[in-house]
């Protein structure tokens, strides 16, 4: 599903590469944790599968597609595959629950009838029933990143990224996000999540891909935050 | 495509910008009637010279007996001379027709230009009338040579050439259509970068809107639409501005003007139509181009 083969990127005046020789496969279906310490790359690893950025050498394939060749017309239906969760939600603050949701299917020109139908159903997947009308600023942060995961998963995409999403978020609601990514798990979605939550990670028990300075230091199936002992 | 997304994402962004969509339609009313008054002019001008270039003709005048002019030396023009000199004339080229006009027929026109109860009139005898040659040209800028091949040659007194008497006229005709298309110039240069401004002040403003739009998969021509028509719809109401301004000054202007040549060369309506035409094209097509390239350089995509 997600296929680096000896990735190097070096962003423009800067020496040190942000991903160096990284080659790694992440399978249809899988939770791969993306863990290591600021600056380690993995924000490079998430982009550069978005083709937010270009590697400098090395391939990419993203659901069957080799990046590379993938002319920039192309680019949106690339991204209307794979969903994207941040830190910092970045909802729309004008809108509610429901038209922050919705919004996403708007834009890239769902039918009115489909929306209806779709945004109520990912709306209780992520536990929010009952609260489509509430404004953001009414919801607590974990909340706000249940319909941040629900903007994300409405369109059914292959691949989830999560950056941090639990950054913002005090450890017992963190469970609640955990559940919610597993359950989209569940569902065949491939989620590759980057984190600095040991906790978590530790509790999943999923596959682990630990980045150093840009280069892949561990790959665990079944891992922990820390070094295996 | 959703329409109604689109133009709901346009009357927002219209509505947030409210002072700088307010400078654009107004910059953009007065650029494009500057250009649509120079258009005008310029039809104006190119009708006017139809109409008067082709009256236009260069009168060679001959010596009578008692021409007191120097080049005659007292001596009225031979028949010989009349015959060389028509000849001469003729064999210029770029000359269209010679006409001789004689004493009589002279005296005939002299008559029909005065009033009645003139001096001159009364005074004026068959006699005292010169005879000319009436030259007409097929192109009236080329007159040089015909002049040429008169002046100084015995018999003719002197010659005079019309259209460099109207010439200064539209000399001054044109330095006006040239002052109201660099002024339009102007105009338009400052209509394109407030566009480019509040084009840039909007996607500023949507940056949250355009970031999502982004990250789930929108097209680029989804995302930047609504910028583009936000342009093109200033750029429009700019333009009826334009036209109502341009049929204004049709009316009060160029219809005024039209009096004081008696109705000669009046500007058509057709010809307005054409100016607001192309006011129109050239002022949306600039809010088209002035936010494309801003969105090139504000929103990547």
């Amino acid at each position: 599903m997600i296929h680096f083969d000896n990735v190097t990127k070096v962003y423009a005046n800067q020496n040190r590469p942000a991903l160096d020789h990284v080659s790694v496969d992440v399978d249809k279906g899988e939770f791969v944790f993306l863990v290591g310490p600021s600056g380690s790359g993995k924000s490079t690893f998430l982009r550069l599968i978005l083709k937010e950025e270009r590697p400098n050498s090395g391939a990419i394939h993203v659901a069957g597609k080799d990046l590379a060749r993938l002319s920039n017309f192309k680019v949106p239906h690339l991204r209307r595959r794979i969903g994207c969760v941040f830190q910092d939600f970045r909802l729309l603050p004008n809108k509610n629950v429901y038209e922050n949701v919705a919004f996403a299917l708007e834009v890239i020109g769902k039918p009115r009838r489909f929306i209806r139908k779709v945004v109520p159903e990912v709306i209780e997947l992520v536990g929010l029933e009952g609260k489509a009308h509430r404004m953001p600023d009414e919801l607590s942060g974990g909340e706000q990143q249940r319909v941040a995961m629900a903007r994300a998963f409405v369109n059914r995409p292959m691949i989830l990224l999560a950056d941090e999403p639990t950054g913002n978020i005090d450890p017992a609601t963190s469970i609640g996000i955990m559940k919610v990514l597993d359950r989209i798990n569940r569902t065949g979605t491939t989620v590759v999540m980057a984190t600095h939550d040991a906790a978590i990670v530790d509790s999943m028990r999923k596959r682990v891909v630990e980045l150093e300075d840009g280069k892949i230091v561990r790959d665990q199936s079944r891992g922990v935050y820390g070094q295996a002992y | 495509m959703r329409a109604n997304f689109i133009f709901s994402e346009v009357w927002i962004g219209l509505r947030r910008n409210l002072t700088m969509t307010l400078a654009v339609i107004l910059t953009v009313a007065v650029g494009m009637a500057m250009l649509g008054v120079g258009l005008m002019i310029n039809a104006q001008v190119s009708m006017m010279k139809d109409f008067w270039y082709d009256k236009v003709e260069i009168s060679v005048f001959l010596c009578n007996k008692n021409s007191a002019l120097e080049t005659c030396k007292g001596k009225a023009v031979t028949a010989q001379q009349t015959k060389d000199l028509e000849a001469r004339l003729k064999a210029v080229p770029g000359v269209e027709q010679v006409i001789f006009e004689d004493q009589a027929t002279a005296f005939r026109n002299f008559q029909e230009s005065l009033s009645n109860g003139n001096v001159l009139k009364q005074a004026a005898k068959v006699e005292d009338m010169p005879t000319s040659f009436r030259i007409k040209l097929t192109d009236p800028d080329n007159y040089q040579p015909v002049v040429q091949a008169a002046e100084g040659q015995p018999g003719v007194a002197s010659v005079t050439n019309q259209k460099e008497m109207i010439g200064n006229f539209f000399a001054m005709l044109d330095k006006l259509r040239y002052a109201a298309l660099i002024v339009a110039i102007a105009l338009v240069i400052a209509a394109a970068l407030l566009i480019g401004n509040t084009v840039r002040l909007s996607a500023y403003n949507r940056r949250r809107e355009t970031g999502i739009m982004r990250l789930v998969g929108a097209s680029n021509i989804y995302i930047q639409l609504p910028f583009v028509m936000e342009g093109v719809i200033a750029g429009l109401i700019g333009g009826v501005g334009a036209a109502v301004m341009l049929i204004l000054a049709k009316v009060f202007l160029f219809d005024g003007l039209a009096g004081y040549f008696a109705g000669r060369g009046t500007l058509g309506w057709d010809a307005v139509a054409e100016a607001i035409t192309y006011t129109m094209m050239i002022g949306v097509f600039i809010c088209v181009l002035a936010s494309f390239i801003t969105l090139r350089r504000y929103l990547r995509v």
